[in-house]
């Protein structure tokens, strides 16, 4: 369980976030929308205690960051390192042994090769293979599904099913709705760093249309297509 | 882009562009004084230099920026702008034909392109313990060939202090594997707190830099058992200057070391006792920058 309360961030005079209240419980899967700049980034920095906040983030186990599986929208790869190498490193730092890393390339990265001379998928799959092979308790996915094949994005989809069926904390941000809506049991709109809105199943295709209807306006009317 | 990062160190551009300019003079010199093959030594060197501009993927750039044309011309220039100092000297020495050569070349080097990172996968004995070690041996494999040789030359000419030189070969290349701050996700990612984070990257740097360097004292102390204690000495200081500069980038992690700190390392390299007193202080002050990471 994350118990996220008064959270408050602000960049110099300039407020993120503004006042988040939420709590992810345990075997549920999250989903946060909003636009570019909404704050979702920040926001999944300050729970895993990347940044520094007003407020308070509490959990259960604690400390949250020793237990958390962060994926970030574009991770970063040492030059000259393998695949295989980065998984290691990965498990080194949480103190896991493992020996069956090819067994587990679930992928088929090619983990012999640099992770930096692979393609934006690639190196989303090879990030989320080593916070899978963290054993954590908490999941942070900032766009797992971008820049990734549809193959690909079947598996993350089945592999977010299985996390929620291990009783595990996921929280998700994705610009595609359809992949929320295939894994998330709630999903909470951000807007100018507050939650204005969130929805449970049942409303996930209202909140789409919502969305829609909010995001596009008159706005392709506007280019004047002939 | 070079100005912001002098000034990201402390230094005023100005400044660093004239030390740059003595030491690039200087070491020319002492080149040119050490080596009759210095001449060539220098022509490669500085071929390899502006070579780093023909990098695929920044000429993709200009081309994209600048066009055709104008992309010749700009990398034209550039390369004869980074040969002009060795070209001066050259010159200075009176080495005409050098010069000439070297000025050819350039011009060639500003017509081609190639990736100057290569893709194949260098075999490292380090891939368990990532990263410093890892990546650090696949870029400097190569010194520590030149290393053992030094240390075979030593024996067979009989010159232990070649031999020493050849060990601390190891440790100074060693060293550089420490310089440069990581992404802080490298370090968040560790469920330890500060001090136990320091203590394992302490532990491998030990660990790593003692198997490569230690055949060569074995070596060395195999023909030369009489010094084992100054050869024993010079290894604990190559062990404490690489705990001094672990602690010294994280003391000012997640930021690049400063002047200040490359200041105190250059006081140890002249007198290394203080490194007993330096060491415990950026450990300490190493700590304090960590606890916002690791808790």
């Amino acid at each position: 369980m994350i118990a996220v309360r008064n959270l408050s961030k602000k960049y110099g005079t300039n407020e993120v976030l503004k006042n988040i209240n939420i709590q992810f419980d345990k075997g549920k899967v999250y989903g946060i929308v909003g636009e570019n700049g909404a704050g979702k980034t920040t926001l999944f920095r300050c729970i895993a205690d990347l940044e520094d906040y007003e407020g308070e983030i509490s959990s259960n186990p604690n400390p949250i960051k020793n237990h958390l599986g962060l994926l970030l929208t574009e991770p970063f790869f040492f030059q000259k390192i393998t695949g295989k190498e980065y998984i290691q490193l990965l498990c080194n730092a949480r103190d896991i042994k493992i020996s069956d890393i090819d067994n587990r390339n679930i992928f088929d990265l090619p983990l012999n090769q640099y992770a930096s001379t692979y393609s934006t998928g690639m190196k989303k799959k090879l990030a989320l293979t080593a916070i899978l092979l963290q054993s954590n308790e908490y999941f942070i996915f900032d766009e797992p599904f971008n820049g990734v094949d549809i193959q690909s994005n079947i598996v993350i989809t089945e592999i977010i099913h299985k996390l929620k069926e291990l009783d595990k904390t996921v929280i998700i941000s994705s610009h595609i709705f359809s992949t929320l809506s295939d894994t998330c049991d709630e999903i909470h709109l951000l807007s100018n760093g507050s939650f204005i809105k969130s929805v449970q199943k049942a409303d996930f295709s209202a909140l789409e249309t919502e969305m829609k209807q909010m995001t596009i306006g008159n706005k392709i009317e506007k280019l004047g297509l002939t | 882009m070079t100005n912001r990062r002098f000034k990201d160190i402390g230094f005023e551009p100005l400044l660093a562009y004239l030390i740059l300019t003595v030491g690039f003079f200087g070491l020319s010199i002492n080149l040119f004084h050490k080596t009759e093959f210095a001449e060539y030594i220098y022509l490669l060197s500085s071929l390899t230099l502006i070579g780093k501009l023909s990098e695929t993927r920044r000429t993709e750039f200009l081309k994209i920026c600048f066009g055709y044309t104008k992309l010749k011309k700009i990398r034209v220039t550039e390369n004869l702008i980074c040969s002009l100092p060795f070209l001066i000297f050259l010159l200075y020495k009176q080495l005409f034909l050098s010069g000439l050569l070297l000025l050819v070349l350039t011009t060639i080097l500003a017509l081609l392109n190639f990736r100057t990172t290569i893709n194949f996968t260098i075999w490292t004995p380090f891939s368990k313990r990532p990263f410093e070690f890892t990546t650090g041996f696949r870029n400097t494999f190569y010194v520590f060939f030149a290393a053992y040789a030094l240390t075979a030359i030593a024996v067979s000419v009989n010159n232990f202090n070649l031999g020493v030189f050849a060990m601390l070969l190891v440790f100074a290349t060693t060293l550089g594997y420490y310089t440069k701050p990581e992404n802080e996700y490298y370090v968040w990612a560790y469920n330890v707190n500060g001090k136990e984070f320091l203590f394992s990257k302490i532990k491998t740097a030990i660990f790593f830099s003692t198997s490569l360097a230690l055949p060569i004292a074995v070596a060395i102390a195999i023909f030369y058992p009489q010094n084992i204690g100054i050869l024993s000495l010079f290894f604990f200081v190559g062990w404490a200057f690489l705990i001094s500069v672990i602690v010294s980038k994280y003391s000012s992690y997640p930021d690049e070391m400063n002047i200040t700190q490359g200041i105190l390392l250059a006081l140890c390299i002249w007198f290394p006792p203080i490194l007993v007193v330096l060491i415990p202080y950026l450990f300490k002050k190493s700590e304090n920058r960590l606890s916002n990471l690791l808790k």
